[in-house]
C-alpha cells in the first residue's frame, strides 16, 4: 500500500522544511529513514520513491529540505546555515511526535545528499543506525587531508572540522556503509567538483570515486582492526539520475533491505583487502 | 534533659523547608528534641529567623527561592560549609543564634568569612525534627540507596582551578552539547554545599539525569570522610546508568586546592573513573597553576575551558603556556563538538571497560 506523503512547512526561521512518507501501520519500533535530496532539492521524489517499499517495512521515511537561501552548501554539513544542527532539531521534534521510538536513524542520501549523508554521519555516528550514500560527487576521506577533502587539520582555528570528524572515525567504521552509484555515472559532468587535488584523491567521475571512498573506508577500517562492514554496489543500466536508480537500479532495495545480514556487505570489504 | 515537643501544627505548611531537605518524607516529622548538643552533620534543623543577614533568600525544596523575614520558621539541615567568597563553616549549633551558611540550606557556626561578606542571617535552633520514635530526621536517611558504579557509564571529570572558575558552566554546556548529539546525559554534582543553583543548571541544559551529593545523603560533603563521598558518588553513578544514562558529567566542587577534591582526585577509585578530564580556569594563570598540580599527581587535563575561554589573548596565553586547548562554552553547546570532544574519552571507557571484563576487574571494589 502506498504511503501518506505529506510535506511538513519549516516550523520557524531557521528550521527545516521536510517531506514525510508515512506508512499506514507504523512499527515505531524500527528506525525512520532520512533520505536528503541532491542540489536539485527533490525532496519530494526522496520520500515518494522511497516510501513505498519503507511503508512495507512500517517505517516512516524522512526528506528534509535544505532550501538554497539557508543552507546553500548543506553538503559540507557544517558550512553556513550549520545544516547538521537543523536536521538534529528536526528530528528532535519529529520523534516527539511518536512516530518513531528508536533513538537512532538510519541516513541516505543521493548526490550532493549523500555528500551530507557521510559527512552527518561522521560528526555524529551514535545516531546512524546505517548509512546509504548514492551518487555523491566527492567525499570526505578518511585520509589526514585537510576538511572538507579529508580529517585532517586545516588551521587549527575554530572552524577547523577536520579533526572534529576524525574524532568519530571509529565509530563511524563500524557502522553498516553502503556506497552505491549509477554503473554509467562515470563521466564528469557540469556538477563534478575538478582540480589537480580532488582528481588526484578521488578520480574524476563518480563511479571512479565511490570505489575509492569504499576502499579507502575499508583500508581504514582494517587498520583500526575494525571489522569493515562496507559494500559498494554498482546500478546497472543507471547514469545520474535518482529515479532511474530506484526503478532500474532497484536503489529502494539497497536502501531498504530485508535484512542487516546483507552477506554481500561483508564479502565486498574483506575482497578488497584481500592480499 | 530532652525535653521532646509534640507537633500540634502542620510543620510542612507552617515553616519553609529548605533545597536540603528536599528527599525527606516531611510526614515522619513528628516531634522536635532541644539536645543540640547531639546534633551531627546532616540532622534536620527546625529554626525561626532571627535576623536576616547575608542570605536574604532562602532556597526551598520545590526549586522556588523564598525571601526571608525575621520570625519565619525555617527546616534546614546542619553542616560544613566551605565557599572561600561566602562563608566557612561548621555543623555546630549555638543555642542562641546559629549561623544560615547557604542559601540551599545549611546551618550550622560561621568560622571564616570573606570580607564583602555581611554578616551571616541568625537562625534560632528551636529544635532537632525526630519523628515518632524520637529519632533525628537525618538526610543521610532518604539517600538513595547504595549502589555500585557502573563499569559501563563513561564519566567525564569537571574540576576548577577556583571558585567561580566556569565548572558550572562547562558541565551544563557540556551536558546540552552531549544531549543535543543524541546521548542521554547525567549531570551530577559530586561534591559541595548543597543549593539549587548548579541542580536548576544542570537541568536547564536538558541533562536526562540530574543530581547531587544530597541524593547521595548529604548535605554538604566538606569534611565528610572521604570513603562515605567516594561511595556516594558511586551511588549516584549507579543511579545514573539505571535511569538510563549514557554519559556521566561529574563536577567536582571549589577548586583543586580544597581538601576533599584534592583527595579525591588523588584517590584510585576516583581517577579510575574518570574517561576524561576538564578542567575549568578564570585565567592564563590559573591554567598554568593547575595543569602544574594535576601533572603533580599524575593527572592531565584534556581541554581547558572556563572563564579563560572569554579573553582571546588569555585564551592564547593559556594555550600556550599548557599545550592544552581551550574550548569555550558555546563549543561545549555545540553537539558536534561536544561530541568530538567525547568522543575519544567515550573511547578510553569502552576500552577500559573491555580490559576489565577480560580481567574480572569489579570496579566497584
Amino acid at each position: 500500500m502506498s504511503p501518506i506523503l505529506t510535506y511538513r512547512p519549516a516550523k520557524g526561521g531557521n528550521a527545516l522544511a521536510c517531506w514525510l512518507a508515512l506508512p499506514h501501520t507504523i512499527a515505531p519500533d524500527r528506525p525512520p529513514l532520512v533520505a536528503v535530496h541532491g542540489i536539485l532539492r527533490g525532496a519530494r521524489d526522496q520520500a515518494a520513491l522511497l516510501g513505498r517499499r519503507a511503508a512495507a517495512q512500517g517505517r516512516v521515511v524522512v526528506a528534509p529540505l535544505f532550501d538554497e537561501t539557508r543552507w546553500p552548501g548543506y553538503q559540507q554539513v557544517v558550512r553556513r546555515g550549520r545544516a547538521d544542527l537543523a536536521l538534529l532539531a528536526l528530528m528532535t521534534e519529529l520523534r516527539l511526535t511518536g512516530l518513531w521510538q528508536t533513538p537512532d536513524f538510519e541516513l541516505a542520501g543521493y548526490s550532493g545528499g549523500a555528500q551530507f549523508a557521510h559527512r552527518f554521519a561522521m560528526l555524529y555516528p551514535n545516531l546512524v543506525a546505517r548509512l546509504t550514500t548514492v551518487s555523491a560527487g566527492w567525499y570526505t576521506f578518511p585520509d589526514d587531508t585537510a576538511f572538507p577533502y579529508g580529517v585532517g587539520s586545516a588551521d587549527g582555528g575554530k572552524s577547523d572540522w577536520g579533526p572534529r570528524l576524525a574524532a568519530g572515525l571509529d565509530q563511524f567504521l563500524e557502522l553498516p556503509i553502503t556506497v552505491a552509484v549509477g554503473a554509467d555515472d562515470n563521466q564528469p559532468d557540469e556538477n563534478t567538483r575538478r582540480g589537480p587535488e580532488i582528481d588526484h584523491q578521488q578520480g574524476i567521475d563518480r563511479a571512479t570515486r565511490a570505489q575509492r571512498w569504499a576502499d579507502a573506508l575499508a583500508r581504514a577500517a582494517a587498520a583500526r582492526r575494525i571489522a569493515p562492514r562496507i559494500d559498494l554496489r554498482l546500478l546497472p543500466g543507471c547514469d545520474h539520475d535518482f529515479r532511474r536508480c530506484v526503478e532500474l537500479g532497484e536503489l529502494d532495495r539497497i536502501v531498504l533491505p530485508d535484512s542487516d545480514l546483507n552477506p554481500a556487505v561483508r564479502g565486498y570489504a574483506e575482497a578488497r583487502l584481500a592480499p | 534533659m530532652t525535653q521532646p515537643w509534640t507537633l500540634c501544627a502542620d510543620l510542612s505548611a507552617n515553616a519553609k523547608w529548605a533545597f536540603t531537605t528536599r528527599r525527606v518524607a516531611r510526614s515522619d516529622a513528628a516531634t522536635i528534641l532541644d539536645d543540640l548538643d547531639a546534633v551531627r552533620a546532616g540532622d534536620l534543623v527546625l529554626g525561626r529567623v532571627e535576623r536576616v543577614g547575608s542570605h536574604r533568600r532562602i532556597q526551598l525544596a520545590d526549586g522556588r527561592g523564598s525571601e526571608l523575614y525575621a520570625g519565619d520558621l525555617v527546616v534546614l539541615v546542619c553542616g560544613d560549609r566551605y565557599a572561600p567568597d561566602q562563608f566557612e563553616g561548621a555543623a555546630e549549633l549555638d543555642p542562641a543564634g546559629a549561623d544560615m551558611l547557604a542559601a540551599g540550606g545549611v546551618i550550622g557556626r560561621m568560622r571564616h568569612a570573606h570580607s564583602r561578606m555581611g554578616t551571616p542571617t541568625c537562625v534560632v535552633p528551636l529544635g532537632l525534627v525526630a519523628d515518632a520514635a524520637r529519632r533525628v530526621l537525618n538526610v543521610e536517611d532518604y539517600g538513595l540507596a547504595p549502589l555500585p558504579r557502573p563499569a559501563s557509564l563513561p564519566v567525564i571529570g569537571i574540576v576548577g582551578a577556583s571558585m567561580n572558575a566556569g565548572k558550572t558552566t562547562a558541565v551544563a554546556a557540556l551536558a546540552h552539547g552531549l544531549g543535543r548529539a543524541g546521548y542521554r546525559v547525567a549531570a551530577i554534582k559530586a561534591t559541595g554545599t548543597g543549593a539549587f543553583n548548579d541542580f536548576h543548571a544542570y537541568a536547564d541544559a536538558g541533562a536526562h539525569v540530574v543530581s547531587d551529593f544530597t541524593d547521595a545523603g548529604m548535605a554538604s560533603t566538606y569534611r565528610q570522610p572521604l570513603t562515605r563521598i567516594l561511595a556516594g558518588i558511586d551511588t549516584l553513578l549507579g543511579d545514573a546508568a539505571q535511569r538510563g544514562a549514557e554519559i556521566a558529567v561529574v563536577e567536582l566542587a571549589d577548586g583543586l586546592l580544597q581538601a576533599e577534591t584534592a583527595a579525591l582526585l588523588r584517590e584510585p577509585r576516583m581517577r579510575g573513573a574518570f574517561a576524561g578530564l576538564v578542567l575549568a580556569v578564570p585565567d592564563a594563570m590559573g591554567a598554568v597553576g593547575g595543569c602544574v598540580l594535576l601533572n603533580d599527581i599524575g593527572l592531565a587535563p584534556d581541554v581547558l575551558t572556563g572563564m579563560v575561554s572569554c579573553s582571546p589573548l588569555a585564551t592564547a596565553e593559556a594555550e600556550a603556556a599548557t599545550g592544552v586547548s581551550v574550548i569555550a562554552r558555546e563549543a561545549l553547546r555545540d553537539p558536534a563538538q561536544a561530541r568530538a570532544l567525547a568522543a575519544p574519552m567515550l573511547a578510553r571507557a569502552a576500552g577500559r571497560t573491555a580490559a576489565d571484563a577480560a580481567a574480572g576487574v569489579d570496579v566497584a571494589a
